[in-house]
């Protein structure tokens, strides 16, 4: 008998990220680019308003206005958070960097990149946060 | 009893007991992958870094008029969206996100064994730099109007 | 549990569901319900072997060392692929469901085909490649590999890898493509690829820089979290991805 001929093989089902909590993290994970390209799509009609003159802008900033609109920016705001969270701690296990010989802690690095996220939020208030 | 039968029977039971070099192409080089996985991560470290903050203002607060009113007015945002900083914004929250997007999804409908790769690749990829260049052209028209 | 101390007068019993697969009886897996009596230092393992010893003599499942250091106990406990000898029933309440790995063909019960792994595995050249070997020993002469420990360092954590599989078991990568190297075949290919005596990290690049090395991985992450011995096979396969990313700038500006 061939060795292989009484072996059994399940194939993975295209559901098999749904059989536990952890794989369901990892498509949350990847699912943030979802949001993400919505708000993009909405950058760049807005990018085009720009071109178009003042009142194309104006209507622009009321479609973003637009509860549905809204809402999906507002997901799109709390995936890009989810996203950082997630990607954030994955640099230091990719490119552990190494000062003088001594690995640099993990938490350092991951909070060393919240704080450039706080940076630019920063920069924005300063640029926006007055007329 | 044969130990090693010649023909496998129709069990799925890909890649076993295959000859080292099936057609030659054993050591067939992903030269493209690294650029795709370049543009992934450059991006990523764009949208967790940048969008956040760029969300939060032009998605939710401009829309709510929260800002102050002239903060983002038609003159504001068009001298500094068509400007050499202009261009960066776009590449940082434009360009470099949508490569990130890309290679998620197209990874995504592998994951949930949607399509081909090579084709999901291509329509993924393809789109991603169709929208960064219209982004930039809008930008770079913009500078020379 | 957490503040209890754990002796063998904490007497209980549990109940173990094994996923039975006898081809030559029936080529349709079934399930097999046993109950069995178990203190708090019950490992999986001796679960295993009470069953066979005292329940049911057919059931089938490798096992050596009890000490989580041969790898060959791995299995499937309620979908999570652990070494049965590392798993304790304390720590599990309710139905217990054993599995054989999942991703492999399975040969009977719980003992899993394991080539594809072991082909993975050779295919990455997991051992010191050297161009200019050492010299036969000469007292006169001493010539020995040398290492520091900073350079012992740097891979000494992905050298820590068993071989049982888990890691494989974890990655739907590589259950959705079974051509995929792997997390255990990469982060061994790393961990050599790291090592200070080691010439042969071209020959690996070749292997790693394709699909099927480490362009498949998408860094789910659950290779590093079932990992008996922390070995961190995820960051092994992605800082692969930073040396295929050099290696193929080199190759191009080199022609």
């Amino acid at each position: 008998m061939d060795k292989s001929s009484s072996q059994r093989f399940d194939p993975l089902t295209r559901t098999w990220w749904l059989k536990h909590r952890f794989f369901k993290l990892y498509m949350v994970r990847e699912a943030t680019v979802l949001p993400l390209v919505f708000f993009i799509l909405c950058l760049l009609a807005g990018f085009v308003s720009l071109l178009q003159g003042a009142d194309s802008w104006q209507g622009w900033v009321a479609f973003m206005g637009s509860p549905i609109v809204l809402a999906l920016n507002l997901l799109a705001l709390a995936a890009s958070l989810f996203h950082a969270a997630t990607f954030f701690v994955l640099f230091p296990r990719v490119m552990p960097l190494r000062i003088a010989g001594h690995r640099l802690p993990d938490n350092m690095i991951v909070a060393g990149q919240w704080a450039g996220v706080l940076a630019v939020a920063l920069l924005f208030f300063w640029l926006l946060g007055r007329a | 009893m044969s130990k090693q039968a010649m023909n496998k029977p129709a069990m799925n039971k890909p890649a076993m007991n295959k000859p080292d070099n099936p057609q030659g192409t054993t050591h067939k080089q992903a030269f493209d992958e690294p650029l795709w996985w370049g543009l992934f991560s450059a991006g990523g470290v764009c949208f967790a870094v940048f969008l956040p903050a760029v969300i939060l203002f032009v998605g939710v607060l401009l829309p709510l008029g929260l800002l102050p009113a002239e903060a983002l007015s038609y003159q504001r945002a068009s001298a500094w969206l068509f400007s050499v900083p202009g261009v960066l914004f776009a590449g940082a929250v434009v360009c470099l996100p949508l490569f990130h997007a890309a290679h998620r999804l197209r990874h995504g409908l592998f994951d949930i064994r949607v399509g081909s790769d090579t084709v999901n690749k291509k329509v993924m990829y393809g789109a991603a730099a169709l929208l960064s260049v219209l982004a930039l052209g809008v930008v770079l028209a913009g500078m020379l109007s | 549990m957490s503040g209890d101390k754990i002796g063998t007068d904490n007497l209980n019993t549990k109940l173990i569901s094994v996923k039975r697969y006898l081809p030559d009886r029936s080529t349709e897996p079934y399930w097999q319900s046993f109950e069995l009596p178990v203190d708090d230092s019950t490992s999986l393992l001796d679960a295993l072997n009470h069953i066979k010893e005292q329940l049911d003599s057919t059931l089938s499942y490798r096992w050596s060392c009890r000490m989580a250091i041969c790898g060959s106990c791995g299995v499937m406990v309620n979908g999570i692929p652990k070494l049965g000898c590392k798993t304790f029933l304390r720590d599990y309440d309710g139905e217990i469901r054993i599995e054989p790995l999942a991703h492999f063909p399975v040969q009977r019960d719980l003992v899993v085909d394991m080539e594809i792994f072991l082909e993975h595995l050779a295919a990455v050249k997991p051992y010191l490649i050297d161009d200019n070997p050492v010299k036969p020993f000469d007292p006169a002469a001493p010539q020995t590999y040398q290492q520091s420990p900073a350079q012992l360092a740097r891979y000494k954590q992905f050298a820590n890898c068993i071989n049982c599989g888990l890691c494989y078991s974890a990655c739907p990568q590589f259950g959705l493509n079974p051509e995929f190297r792997g997390p255990a075949a990469i982060a061994l290919a790393h961990r050599y690829n790291l090592d200070s005596r080691d010439h042969g990290k071209k020959q690996r690049m070749a292997e790693l820089n394709r699909h099927e090395g480490v362009w498949s991985c998408t860094f789910v992450g659950f290779c590093s979290k079932v990992c008996p011995k922390h070995v961190d096979p995820a960051a092994a396969v992605n800082q692969g991805k930073v040396e295929a990313a050099k290696h193929t700038l080199i190759a191009l500006f080199k022609g």
